[in-house]
């Protein structure tokens, strides 16, 4: 245990160094291409003040001053803003690399979901994806949500009872888990406020696992409780990926998890009867296919953090 | 065996501690190289810009899906115009009416039961009865036709301002390419609402009578704000994406929800400005846009 501070330490001086190089900018001395160090008071590499010619007031030395003394006329007398106004002719390839390949990497995404569609129920919860990418357009993959402390009735429903004397049946969501397939068919990127540049891409994700839900007893809550059962569950999505470094994404994600539900019965005839208000096959009634869509928000981390790509630009 | 568990994860903790730090400094580096060095250095990101807003008036035909709804759901068709001050900075004015408007499951539900009701209502009277306890307790909220007294949207007009912070580029199964942009927008919109008249038994206007169960018109302001994508298809066509929130308070039911009881909590036998609920009104919108003059400017 004595050397875990040590450990520790290193690795937090390691990780005030880039903090620092991230400071620095193309204008800093030490920034000089070819490491050799620019006095305080010179012009740092590739900065040229307005109006002044690099080696102009050494026209009477060495160097180019030598060329203006023997021809005049021969001395080079370049305008540089027609020059920066130039095409810099840099070279672009006809492919260019992606920023980010996912080929034969882990992609581990936590994140928050939220209902959709359920003006009744909000079934709020985190979730955790995991998924291997096959190819770099192609992953297999596994979610998990969690929902079960996160059902949230809306007073909604309260309102429906006490004025209409309607009772909607109701159902909350304890865990929900599905193998995935993944397909990125399309990718991209945005420059943002015409400054900075981040690349980004769109998925459609389906895939079939299980979802246990069970009925919130509104119809008779005096004799029924239920318990979780899980159901056969579909789902298919598409989402929205911005990656803020090689390894590091944000997400956006809507899925459609498609089941049969068992709703409670709401035939309320029975009630008046002791003996059926006790017999538990009584207490529900038709299956309801539903869609649950919700939102996904979270973040995406790639693993192994680094890659190579196959071939030079 | 205690012990050795203890040690290897104490090197693990190290171990990962230190390559995280690692990481961190290789990707510094890496930057710094693009920065210094990189054929593009100093470059502005990016050069040849087509600007597909500046200067040009945006004609967006657009359908409007809400989402979210209790009682009804509405489909409403209008349009979008813009004036792209820049490619940035964009005024206009969104509006659309209520082409169709649907029943959700639980209209349709509340409808069914209703129907019930008022079926063996008419049974209990004719045969000399009085009113059901449903019937008594309900007399206030539910009119003979429960779809015709729920609330909806009818019409939206909306002068908004836009931003397009993002501009860039879209490659489909790396085949198709479109020129793309993501957009910012808000405003304050004037919404036309139908919903279910007031009435008051103290002014002589009963809320169990056929007719306050009538809806009327008023129009409500409200705040509104979105987000939406544009894919350029040409050089004046593009196809639109937008998410739209449109927060107010409405009776959506026709129902005496509030107004009585401590905090006015609790029905109160009248309805009326109290009975409306804060409702994050939310719609997606599919457009198709038409840019004009046809031909954009491109940046230096």
């Amino acid at each position: 245990m004595k050397k875990r501070p040590i450990g520790l330490l290193v690795a937090a001086a390691l990780c005030v160094c880039p903090a620092a190089a991230l400071a620095q900018t193309a204008d800093e001395p030490e920034a000089a291409a070819d490491g050799e160090e620019v006095a305080g008071d010179e012009v740092p590499d590739g900065e040229i003040p307005d109006g002044e010619i690099p080696g102009e007031e050494d026209l009477g030395g060495t160097g180019l001053g030598d060329i203006c003394q023997i021809d005049p006329e021969a001395c080079p007398n370049l305008d540089f803003d027609k020059e920066a106004a130039k095409d810099l002719g840099e070279q672009i390839y006809a492919v260019q690399q992606l920023y980010a390949l996912r080929v034969r990497r882990f992609e581990v995404q936590p994140y928050w979901a939220t209902s959709l569609n359920d003006q009744f129920v909000n079934h709020p919860g985190p979730g955790l994806a995991l998924n291997y990418y096959i190819t770099n357009v192609l992953a297999v993959g596994a979610n998990f949500n969690y929902y079960r402390p996160f059902n949230a009735d809306s007073s909604f429903n309260a309102q429906v009872r006490r004025a209409a004397r309607v009772g909607v049946p109701l159902t909350e969501y304890d865990w929900g888990a599905a193998l995935n397939f993944t397909y990125v068919p399309a990718y991209g990127k945005f420059a943002g406020f015409g400054d900075f540049i981040f690349h980004y891409d769109a998925y459609v994700v389906g895939g079939v696992g299980a979802i246990s839900t069970r009925p919130i007893p509104v119809i008779d809550p005096d004799n029924r409780t239920f318990d979780f059962e899980p159901k056969l569950a579909f789902n298919a999505g598409i989402g929205f990926r911005v990656f803020f470094t090689r390894w590091f994404a944000a997400i956006l994600e809507v899925r459609d998890y498609i089941f049969s539900d068992r709703l409670e019965n709401d035939d309320t005839a029975i009630l008046n009867d002791p003996v059926a208000v006790q017999d538990k096959d009584r207490w529900f009634g038709d299956n309801s296919l539903t869609n649950a869509v919700q939102a996904q928000v979270g973040i995406a981390i790639f693993l192994p953090f680094s890659f190579e790509y196959r071939l030079p630009k | 065996m205690r012990k050795t568990t203890k040690k290897t994860m104490r090197r693990l903790l190290v171990g990962l501690t230190a390559g995280l730090a690692l990481s961190a400094t290789a990707e510094t580096a890496q930057a710094q190289e693009i920065l210094l060095t990189g054929p593009l250095a100093g470059a502005p990101a990016v050069r040849k810009l087509r600007l597909y807003r500046e200067g040009r008036f945006e004609v967006a035909p657009a359908i409007s899906f809400t989402l979210l709804d209790e009682y009804q759901r509405t489909i409403l068709a209008g349009a979008r115009i813009n004036y792209n001050l820049t490619d940035w900075f964009a005024v206009g004015l969104w509006g659309g009416f209520g082409a169709l408007q649907l029943n959700t499951g639980l209209t349709d539900r509340v409808q069914d039961v209703n129907d019930g009701r008022r079926e063996i209502e008419a049974a209990r009277r004719a045969a000399g009865g009085g009113p059901s306890v449903s019937s008594r307790l309900t007399g206030v909220n539910m009119g003979p036709s429960f779809e015709d007294q729920v609330g909806s949207i009818d019409w939206v007009a909306s002068p908004q301002l836009t931003a397009v912070p993002f501009r860039g580029k879209l490659a489909l199964f790396q085949n198709v390419y479109l020129d793309t942009d993501l957009y910012f927008f808000g405003g304050l919109a004037f919404v036309g609402v139908s919903e279910r008249q007031e009435c008051d038994p103290g002014e002589g206007k009963p809320c169990t009578a056929e007719e306050s169960f009538e809806r009327e018109s008023r129009m409500a302001l409200a705040p509104t704000f979105g987000l939406g994508f544009s894919f350029y298809v040409n050089k004046w066509n593009a196809i639109g994406f937008e998410w739209r929130g449109l927060p107010f308070a409405r009776n959506t039911g026709g129902f005496d929800n509030h107004g009585g009881g401590p905090d006015s909590k609790f029905p109160d036998q009248r309805v009326n400005a109290d009975d409306r609920d804060f409702k994050f009104n939310q719609m997606l919108t599919i457009s198709y846009n038409f840019y004009f003059p046809q031909q954009y400017r491109v940046s230096e």
